[in-house]
């Protein structure tokens, strides 16, 4: 049997977003989200509420296509919603919530040329879409992620894994030579991961940045138009939200909205105060900490002169930094030849003058390009949903364990939640396969004739 | 050269566990079959531990078992001591060990070998597997014989290239007192171009039980009740035999110490073993120096049989010179006056690397080649007889022209074996573990006759006369299942060999289980599901643009016929998989457009 899926199926901008979800759940799923027995008519809109919790999340039109008579030739429903990326990303999150699973890159194109719905040529299109996403994929969802969350995948990985050898090595010990695991032990373990897949979960969700705002730090030296850039952003959207200083004295944020979303601005201002003591490089290490923070870095440079070394130093960082970043060449001629920048080809970069405006609309839709990239013909957030979701589902597995365990169910029982738990987090952590296991037996545990 | 006027369907290469399921299976499904062996007094040898079963490898001996194969049935019928492992855990991870007198084992076995009908077996060594076309036709032997084949199975042991070594003394040999198979070693690697590697393992001393101190043993007594470990064994009636006791002790201080005065002197530590061996059956000396921390090990004394006072030592598994063995018998408590009377020792030997196999056990690159046991980088008794068994039915299979039967992970231990091998490869000898079934849960010993027996009847594996009995018991599990409540004093004629209390445990472990069932059922489905798409013939995924380099050359170099077994192939994406999965149907496609024209 085949999983329900669900995407979004328009970009971004306009008024109305539709979701569609495709899948023999269907209806089940409509149902449950509209609280109504699915009195769902073929072809027909309705007008539906959808619920969250208690709350209404939005009044939705719903369009029903009855299996084979739709786009992917299974059972499909489709949810025209107010555009705000609030309710497109909580509604996608509600469908995964009740079962459905976020598609994976031209899976419903996948589905209707399986299902006899695609021509060929159309299937060669179709191809590209999925190999594109193939290398990009992995690398994506981990390029996304600062070092904190890195560390974080580190420590469930591990303690998952060890749990899941210290059950295994109890079941295969016929001899008993070992003493049994307490279920206090289990239960701090377990207790211990979902502490960080609940944090995880929170960064994850796709609410998150159009709750709490983009973090994006503009990093460069004085000299190279920084603040003109950050003038240029706030002021010519005339769409600030508020204006403070930051905490210390070298740090401004600024708060905006770009393309319907929320951006905090931090300017790391004061490099060169600091820079007097070269040993200390105070003002390297507080941009070090803005881009930590960051889920998004600037990195303004001043096209008309070559790079100094405290510049080529900070670029180093910043590609340490494994994230996000657009390159910015400020100058006030964009046909100018730009200095030479290694590397530079791995990340986006624009030209803009801040005098003309030229090339600011091209760096927004860069910046609000983390809703926009992972967009595809029918799917948007792919990464950062199919995420969300995995971390639901691992949750859901390791509370099963402590349920199980207050009526003392049995290793094999917790074994196979952990594995389970373990297999939705595959694309996070890396797959932990059952030599893996084995391999954390053997080399902790004294077995074997 | 005598040129032998029989044609045979199937030519089985090696007697030992693997070889002689092969044999009884093929010449069951009426497969005209030869079994070749260096020498007929050691077929079926335990040529490690007397016991069959154990972890995991109990249920696999139950479903062999219930396929139709002979191991449970001669392991009881050999049997001097029944221990079901792990009662105290969940009836997923319940095991069946069964410790055998070794030589009526093998004479057992040895019996129902000339039994069957269809099978010759024949005291000779096979030299070389002769191809024509591309395309296995026969097999030439050491007295220069050469019998015409349709296929070969390859169960070769430890006998391959076999180099043993005892501390830093090594001499050829496939086995302690038996020679290696040099010549074949030669025609598989050098002729017919084997993806051919090195293995290592090793076995304990034996020694002789006069003069040991049972007072300082902690005995483990047979159970009592006992469960035979085959479906067709008289509980009742095997009961009434006598058993013996096996024994516990432990290594000292003292075997610490010589171990590690003598490290140097260890074939596995002195550099002479290049083989590779496995974790989890570490020798003694293995153990101490990986685990210094753990100053006692436990040892279990095995008898060997009814009618000797040899025991096996398990836990005791070293290839430390001989005078080094001498005092690590002295050092344990229980032992002291104890003589050996065979030193433990360690084996390299040749296997050809599982991944050139299809589902059916046949090699991709030799047509009609079969191989199965220890060729395949398994350890184990139990190992081998499931694979023997599947290729000796392959092969009756491919020759009568039908389809292979293969069993899915879900369906047995034996499925999840062969599929991890030929999918993944090996890189330590494989030896099952519960933990290695993501259906453990499904795959237990209790079952194995509800999983596989309707397998073995639709292929004539298992005698007619318990079809009837066999479907009594599914209607009454059934029946228990559905009605929990309902009493089984049901009338138990015609059920033999099974019983109502057999069925009301299915049902009661079946409810303990109930959510897990259901659940790894579907996702079971799924796995089918994605098993029945195949991919067809002639359809090449290297020219698959878009899939990860890595996954195109591991496509190409495992062959994958279903898109089930591409995705269980290590490190192919998800999106590889729907790149397959469109690129199939195109290829359909276009092939059907390319007919109607």
């Amino acid at each position: 049997m085949q999983h329900t899926i669900c995407a979004l199926a328009t970009g971004a901008g306009g008024a109305v977003a539709l979701v569609r979800l495709s899948g023999p759940e269907v209806r089940r799923i409509v149902s449950e989200l509209i609280r109504r027995p699915a009195a769902l008519e073929p072809r027909k809109q309705t007008l539906c509420s959808i619920y969250d919790g208690k709350e209404v999340l939005d009044k939705a039109l719903i369009t029903y296509f009855q299996a084979p008579h739709s786009f992917t030739g299974e059972d499909v429903a489709e949810f025209a919603v107010h555009a705000s990326p609030y309710i497109k990303g909580r509604l996608l999150e509600l469908l995964c919530e009740h079962g459905a699973v976020a598609a994976k890159r031209g899976e419903f194109s996948q589905r209707a040329f399986l299902n006899g719905k695609m021509d060929l040529v159309e299937a060669q299109g179709l191809c590209d879409l999925i190999a594109s996403g193939n290398k990009a994929a992995h690398k994506l969802a981990m390029d996304s992620l600062d070092g904190k969350l890195s560390a974080r995948l580190e420590e469930i990985k591990k303690r998952l894994s060890e749990l899941l050898a210290q059950i295994e090595v109890r079941l295969d010990d016929v001899d008993e030579e070992m003493t049994p695991l307490s279920d206090k032990f289990v239960e701090d373990e377990i207790n211990g991961v979902l502490g960080h897949i609940k944090a995880l979960a929170d960064t994850f969700s796709v609410g998150k940045y159009i709750k709490d705002g983009l973090k994006t730090a503009i990093v460069g030296a004085p000299n190279s138009g920084k603040s003109s850039l950050l003038n240029a952003l706030v002021g010519f959207d005339r769409a600030i939200v508020s204006d403070r200083s930051g905490t210390t004295r070298d740090t401004v944020e600024e708060t905006l909205e770009i393309n319907g979303q929320k951006i905090i601005l931090t300017d790391t201002a004061g490099i060169r105060e600091h820079a007097l003591d070269p040993a200390e490089k105070e003002g390297m290490r507080r941009s070090h900490r803005a881009m930590e923070a960051a889920d998004l870095i600037l990195f303004v440079l001043d096209a008309f002169r070559s790079l100094t070394p405290e510049e080529k130093e900070l670029w180093q960082d910043i590609c340490r930094q494994n994230k996000r970043t657009i390159i910015v060449w400020n100058k006030t001629d964009l046909s100018a030849q730009c200095p030479l920048l290694e590397e530079a080809e791995k990340y986006p970069s624009v030209a803009v003058s801040c005098k003309t405006g030229e090339g600011l609309e091209r760096l927004k839709k860069l910046i609000t390009a983390d809703v926009t990239e992972a967009q595809t013909a029918d799917g948007l957030m792919i990464s950062n949903l199919r995420h969300y979701e995995a971390l639901l589902r691992a949750q859901t597995e390791l509370e099963s364990v402590l349920i199980r365990l207050e009526s003392n169910a049995g290793g094999e029982i917790y074994a196979e939640h952990l594995r389970r738990a373990l297999t939705h987090l595959q694309d996070l952590i890396g797959e932990v396969t059952p030599d893996d296991v084995l391999g954390i037996i053997f080399s902790k545990f004294c077995m074997g004739k | 050269m005598f040129v032998c006027e029989d044609n045979y369907d199937v030519i089985v290469i090696g007697g030992g566990h693997a070889g002689c399921e092969a044999a009884l299976a093929a010449a069951k499904l009426g497969a005209k079959t030869l079994l070749l062996t260096q020498s007929l007094d050691t077929i079926a040898q335990m040529s490690c531990n007397p016991s069959i079963g154990g972890i995991a490898k109990g249920q696999i001996v139950r479903e062999i078992d219930a396929l139709g194969g002979a191991m449970g049935r001669v392991t009881d019928h050999a049997a001097l001591h029944y221990h079901m492992l792990n009662t105290g855990k969940g009836p997923a991870v319940h095991s069946p060990r069964v410790q055998c007198d070794k030589k009526v084992y093998q004479f057992t076995f040895k019996h129902f070998l000339e039994l069957q009908p269809n099978l010759d077996i024949m005291q000779d060594e096979a030299v070389k597997i002769s191809v024509s076309d591309r395309a296995v036709d026969g097999v030439l032997t050491l007295r220069n014989t050469f019998y015409h084949a349709k296929t070969v199975i390859l169960t070769t042991g430890t006998f391959l290239a076999g180099t043993i070594h005892i501390g830093t003394e090594m001499f050829r040999g496939g086995r302690y007192n038996d020679m290696p198979s040099d010549g074949l070693a030669k025609n598989l690697r050098d002729d017919l171009k084997l993806n051919i590697l090195r293995f290592k393992t090793g076995t304990p001393m034996r020694i002789n039980a006069r003069g040991l101190d049972y007072s300082k043993f902690r005995l483990q007594p047979s159970d009592n009740p006992l469960q035979p470990i085959s479906h067709f064994t008289n509980a009742k009636e095997q009961s009434k035999r006598t058993f013996l006791s096996c024994y516990i002790t432990r290594t000292t201080l003292e075997t610490d110490k010589i171990l590690r005065e003598n490290f140097q002197r260890s074939a596995m530590y002195s550099g002479h073993i290049h083989g590779l061996g496995p974790r989890y059956c570490p020798s003694v000396e293995d153990k101490i120096k990986k685990f210094p921390e753990v100053t006692s090990h436990p040892l279990f004394l095995e008898p060997e049989g009814f009618n000797t006072e040899e025991y096996y030592i398990q836990g005791f598994s070293t290839s430390m010179p001989e005078d080094v063995q001498r005092a690590l018998i002295k050092s344990v408590p229980g032992m002291e006056n104890a003589s050996i009377t065979r030193p433990g020792y360690a084996i390299e030997y040749d296997f050809s690397d599982p991944r050139d196999l299809f589902p059916s056990l046949e090699s991709k690159r030799i047509p009609g080649l079969f191989m199965a046991g220890q060729i395949n980088g398994t350890t184990g008794y139990e190992e081998a007889g499931g694979q023997g068994l599947m290729a000796g039915i392959n092969a009756a299979l491919k020759v009568q022209g039908k389809e292979p039967f293969v069993l899915r992970r879900d369906e047995a231990y034996i499925g999840v074996l062969i599929d991890d091998l030929i999918n993944k490869g090996v890189n330590e000898p494989y030896r099952m573990f519960t933990s290695r079934a993501e259906y453990r849960i499904l795959l237990r010993n209790d079952n194995a006759d509800l999983r596989l027996m309707p397998y073995a009847f639709k292929l004539g594996m298992l005698d007619e006369k318990y079809k009837a009995p066999f479907e009594k018991y599914q209607a009454l599990c059934q029946k228990l299942i559905e009605k929990p409540a309902l009493s089984a004093d049901e009338d138990e004629t015609e059920l033999f060999p099974w019983t109502a209390e057999k069925a009301r445990t299915h049902a009661d472990i079946y409810h303990k289980y109930a959510g897990y069932y259901e659940r790894n059922k579907k996702d079971a489905e799924k796995l089918a599901e994605m098993d029945s798409i195949k991919i067809p013939e002639g359809f090449d995924p290297s020219a698959v643009r878009g899939l990860l380099f890595e996954s195109a050359q591991k496509l190409a170099s495992v062959k994958p016929q279903t898109l089930g077994q591409a995705g269980r192939i290590p490190g192919v994406t998800p999106a590889d998989l729907q790149l397959l999965a469109v690129h199939i149907e195109r290829f359909r496609r276009l092939k059907n457009a390319k007919a109607a024209r």
